[in-house]
Formats: structure tokens, C-alpha cells, sequence
């Protein structure tokens, strides 16, 4: 053995990387997702519904190759999760449906939010990996849904 | 030729353990810092006895003379 880190992560880059985290996380958790488009608000709407916003303190999206008010619309069953940017660069989570009260909300975007991390570091960390030359030995999804992967490289 | 071996391990909130094995000497730390950069930031660092081996490979030849006497 050589050593062991613990790390925290921190969810930074474009839009696109932050698409595929999404993505990947809305898979993982069966949401579907609704359009990628600028959205209007709905204002008569919004008002009835319950709403619960988080914002990923760790978290930073670079402005480049994105159009302002830019945002992805999940859905599951009634529930609606909004992903976007804020106004300092922080990746935004918020989720609103009806006939669910605060705490339902705040489960599900806090749950949305872990995956969101895990998917992003997954494929930010493989990229890397691959990228430095390293070959997969072997990967898995653990009971506690921790992703497990070993890899190996020679060198001179 | 030396083995690199990393494990990493994604946990359901996205914090990571990575364990480095088979690095000797200051290599490991220049995996961590790398490793580091790409997720975020260093919470804890244990450093184990492997990286206390020096780097550098020691090599002994061994030489045998046979006599026909």
C-alpha cells in the first residue's frame, strides 16, 4: 500500500459535462426528461405548486457554450425538477409538483443532487483514467450503490 | 516494469476513497495531487509504509565461477 485519500467533490465545468451528470443521474433515478429549452414561467402554475430549491454549494458551471436562462425539466410521475445556473455560476436544483408536501420535495432533490455528484465524479474520473493510460481491471455497483472501479497501468 | 494499481471508490454522495498501491516514494504523492485536481478536495491522507521504500531499483548481480578442477 501507498496511500489513501478521502475527497470531496466539486461539481465544475460546462454545461455539457453538467448535461451528461444530469443525464446520467435521471436515468439512474427514472426521471425523464421533459426539454432542454429556455422555459416561460408559469406563473398561474407556479403559484399552487409546492416548491423546493437547493443549490449545490460545491458546485461551479462555466458560463461558455451556454445560453443564458438555459435549464433541463425532468419529470417524474407529477414531480418536476428543474436543473440550471444561477447568477453566480452555481449548479440549481429545484423541484415542484402538486399534492407533495416540502419534506417529499426535499428528499427527492437531495436524492437527485447525490446522484448528480456520483455520476459527475464517475465520469470525470474515467476520462481521466483513460486519458492518463490506465486500463480497467475490473468495476462495480456496490450494495450501498458506491461505484467501485480498480485500475492498473505500467510504467518504466 | 512496475504496477500502478488505483481503486477508487464513488460513494452514493459523491465523496471519493481512492487508494493508490504499488507507488513508491513521492510518485504516490503526484497520483494523489493529480487525483486531487480532478475531484475536488483533499478531506484526509493517510500515507502507508509503502511510501517510505525508496524509488529507485536496487539491483545485485550475482556472478558464479565454476572451476573444472
Amino acid at each position: 500500500m501507498s496511500t489513501v485519500l478521502v475527497l470531496v467533490p466539486i461539481v465544475s465545468g460546462g454545461w455539457p459535462l453538467i448535461t451528461a451528470a444530469v443525464a446520467g443521474a435521471a436515468s439512474a433515478l427514472g426521471l425523464v426528461v421533459k426539454e432542454t429549452a429556455k422555459q416561460e414561467i408559469e406563473d398561474a402554475n407556479q403559484e399552487q405548486l409546492q416548491q423546493v430549491q437547493v443549490e449545490l454549494a460545491e458546485s461551479e458551471i462555466l458560463a461558455q457554450s451556454m445560453v443564458t436562462g438555459q435549464e433541463i425539466v425532468l419529470v417524474k410521475g407529477d414531480i418536476e425538477l428543474r436543473v440550471r445556473r444561477d447568477e453566480r455560476g452555481r449548479c440549481v436544483v429545484c423541484a415542484a409538483g402538486k399534492g407533495h408536501s416540502e419534506a417529499e420535495l426535499k428528499q427527492m432533490v437531495d436524492q437527485f443532487t447525490q446522484k448528480l455528484t456520483q455520476c459527475f465524479v464517475y465520469n470525470r474520473v474515467a476520462t481521466e483514467l483513460k486519458t492518463k493510460g490506465f486500463q480497467v481491471v475490473d468495476e462495480e455497483v456496490m450494495q450501498d450503490e458506491s461505484i467501485r472501479i480498480n485500475v492498473r497501468r505500467y510504467v518504466e | 516494469m512496475a504496477q500502478h494499481e488505483v481503486e477508487i471508490v464513488i460513494s452514493p454522495s459523491g465523496e471519493v476513497k481512492v487508494h493508490i498501491k504499488g507507488v513508491k516514494g513521492k510518485g504516490c504523492l503526484e497520483y494523489a495531487a493529480w487525483l486531487t485536481e480532478i475531484v475536488g478536495k483533499l478531506k484526509d491522507q493517510k500515507l502507508t509504509s509503502e511510501y517510505y521504500e525508496p524509488d529507485t531499483k536496487a539491483r545485485i548481480d550475482l556472478r558464479q565461477e565454476l572451476r573444472n578442477e
